[in-house]
């Protein structure tokens, strides 16, 4: 009975515990319980992780799950449709929350106003699941306004000048964004008469099949939702944004939001493209976007003097290699697209919490400001050394088995020079990431620097737990495969989605 | 862990760097004990060009540390990283930019 139910609890139990959280704080400061709030938020990740990973037996046994609410028929009501696309993505989102959460536990304890904070995080979860369960691309709007909101709000937390100011850019060009979709969405329902994103896709496949060319609107549609998205997943040129958000927010926030709500604009991105439009065409503008993201990130990343900006163009550069993938379209790319997908949100949100650590005890990022951290804080270097090694695509770490099937991939695709240019950008990142680490870790400390400790175990935890999968996607890539292969098989079966939503 | 035509075995690399790895590290203490660094003053004085500096003074400049690539690659760090200026207005414009790409791209792809 709980598993029928697992699609609707993963979005509506977080939600129910964002709005108990205050009942939660206020009994807190009654009973002195200094850490409830984040507990209480703890364990509801935890939970939401369990209840997504109870639906993976039954989607990965090749079953999709359509929960229809009030029991309307697609395409009448709200339907959640879960393939093993979505649920991969719900996994790495719900697992990275869960981390994040235990993580702030002692990142953030130093600030105040902490329920506000867990009740944006427990918010960014249901939105994010809500985004990744829906079967209907009006909700998916609604939750991805939940999402942003929540986002502007975590960015700004600290309520400095350079965090607000962040926080009002993404809050622009992210409404900017969002306004895009809602227009797409007004256009799909103009069209097919509902906002299911089956029916949709069917709909649209019958106008494709019945006319020589494409319809100027359908044209007009995708464009608009993949400039939406695109801006989400902060791909060039629509980018501009991420650097000062992620060097702004709190560390725990950037992790949170590489490996969280830029997985879900991905998600979306595969979900309306692919999947909806059924517009496989598409793929090779996201190769060539994907080419311009990589080489533009990783150039920036270069010349950066401050750690989290530096990851944030990183960040981009790795996007460049997503987009890639998943735009040579054939199986091997969409799944190096999506294994790589996996592997960002596992190193990004590493990194990050590594350079939270290093500004949660030095108290700075700026690399100029650092040096010699390798000797008072030799965990977080091993951490970071190995997610530096990983994300530039070294072996034996996971980022080189993903990289590695989308550089295989441009070539059996015929694009030699894809692959070409994907590993001079990874010897480029190699580059950088080895100036940080020998910037921040090796040498002698500056003059005058205070003395440092290792960072807290609370923090070290979730970091330990990235590495490990690191290391183990790295030396047992077939493990990484075999969690993205069923979600390619998804894609390519668009219409057993159709099918199975539509009954 | 087979794609295309060629083949990798992550565990037998991984077994092969570690024991390389293994080896350098020998390698490493063994020249270590062998000839250890002896610096004396003239040395110290001509590789610091007559200067002497404590270690904890000496700071690389993490923005100049690769200024060979910069100058190899001179138009972009000309053109392309002063426009990202931080001004809101100019990221509005890299926006509409964007949608007018993204939407040139597609209908060369689909029309």
């Amino acid at each position: 009975m709980i598993i029928d139910a697992a699609p609707i609890l993963a979005i509506v139990l977080p939600l129910f515990a964002a709005f108990l959280l205050p009942v939660v704080s206020i009994l807190a400061k009654r009973y002195k319980k200094e850490h409830a709030c984040g507990l209480f938020a703890v364990a509801v990740c935890v939970l939401i992780l369990l209840i997504v990973a109870s639906m993976l037996p039954t989607v990965w046994g090749g079953k999709i799950i359509v929960y229809r609410l009030g029991n309307w028929t697609p395409p009448w009501g709200i339907n959640l449709a879960i393939d093993s696309l979505n649920l991969l993505v719900a996994l790495i989102v719900s697992s990275v929350c869960t981390l994040v959460a235990i993580y702030s536990l002692i990142y953030m304890r130093k600030d105040s106003g902490l329920e506000k904070y867990y009740i944006l995080l427990v918010l960014i979860l249901a939105s994010t699941m809500g985004i990744v369960l829906t079967g209907d691309v009006f909700n998916l709007f609604v939750f991805f306004e939940i999402m942003s909101i929540a986002s502007y709000a975590l960015i700004a937390f600290r309520r400095k000048g350079d965090s607000l100011e962040a926080s009002f850019k993404y809050m622009i060009i992210g409404s900017l964004g969002t306004s895009l979709i809602l227009l797409s969405i007004v256009f799909a329902y103009s069209v097919a008469g509902s906002v299911n994103i089956a029916d949709i896709g069917m709909k649209l496949a019958s106008i494709k099949a019945g006319s020589t060319s494409t319809p100027p609107i359908v044209i007009v549609m995708l464009g608009l939702f993949i400039t939406g998205f695109g801006i989400k997943i902060a791909m060039v040129p629509l980018h501009a944004w991420a650097p000062d958000v992620y060097q702004a927010a709190p560390s725990s926030i950037s992790a949170l939001l590489s490996g969280a709500t830029t997985i879900a604009g991905v998600y979306a991105m595969i979900r309306v493209v692919y999947m909806m439009f059924g517009a496989f065409g598409v793929g090779a503008m996201f190769a060539v976007f994907g080419l311009v993201t990589m080489v533009l990130g990783a150039f920036m990343a270069l010349v950066q003097n401050d750690l989290k900006r530096l990851l944030a163009y990183s960040g981009i550069s790795q996007m460049g290699y997503i987009l890639l993938g998943i735009g040579i379209g054939t199986a091997n790319g969409i799944q190096g697209g999506l294994f790589h997908l996996l592997n960002y949100a596992i190193f990004e949100a590493m990194l990050f919490m590594c350079a939270g650590a290093i500004a949660y005890r030095v108290g700075t990022t700026k690399l100029n400001e650092l040096g010699g951290l390798g000797r008072s804080m030799p965990v977080t270097a091993t951490i970071f050394t190995v997610g530096a090694l990983a994300i530039s695509g070294v072996p034996p770490f996971n980022g080189f088995a993903s990289k590695w099937m989308i550089y295989v991939a441009g070539v059996q695709a015929g694009q030699p020079i894809f692959t070409v240019i994907a590993v001079l950008m990874s010897a480029l990142t190699l580059a950088y990431f080895l100036k940080v680490v020998s910037t921040i870790f090796l040498g002698p400390r500056p003059k005058d620097s205070p003395k440092v400790e290792e960072a807290p175990m609370v923090m070290l935890f979730p970091m330990f737990l990235l590495v490990v999968f690191c290391v183990l996607f790295g030396i047992l890539p077939q493990l990484g495969i075999d969690l993205v292969q069923p979600a390619q098989q998804a894609i390519a079966a668009n219409q057993a989605y159709i099918g199975t939503v539509l009954g | 862990m087979e794609l295309g035509s060629g083949f990798w075995g992550p565990l037998i690399a991984t077994a092969a760097m570690l024991l390389g790895a293994a080896v350098a590290g020998l390698i490493l203490v063994a020249a270590r004990r062998i000839n250890a660094p002896k610096p004396s003053a003239s040395k110290l004085a001509s590789y610091g060009c007559g200067e002497e500096v404590k270690p904890e003074e000496v700071q690389i400049d993490s923005e100049h540390f690769y200024s060979p690539i910069r100058r190899a690659f001179k138009p972009f760090y000309r053109y392309v990283q002063p426009a990202h200026t931080g001004v809101l207005t100019h990221y509005l414009v890299w926006v509409l930019v964007g949608l007018f790409l993204i939407m040139l791209a597609v209908v060369i792809i689909l029309r």
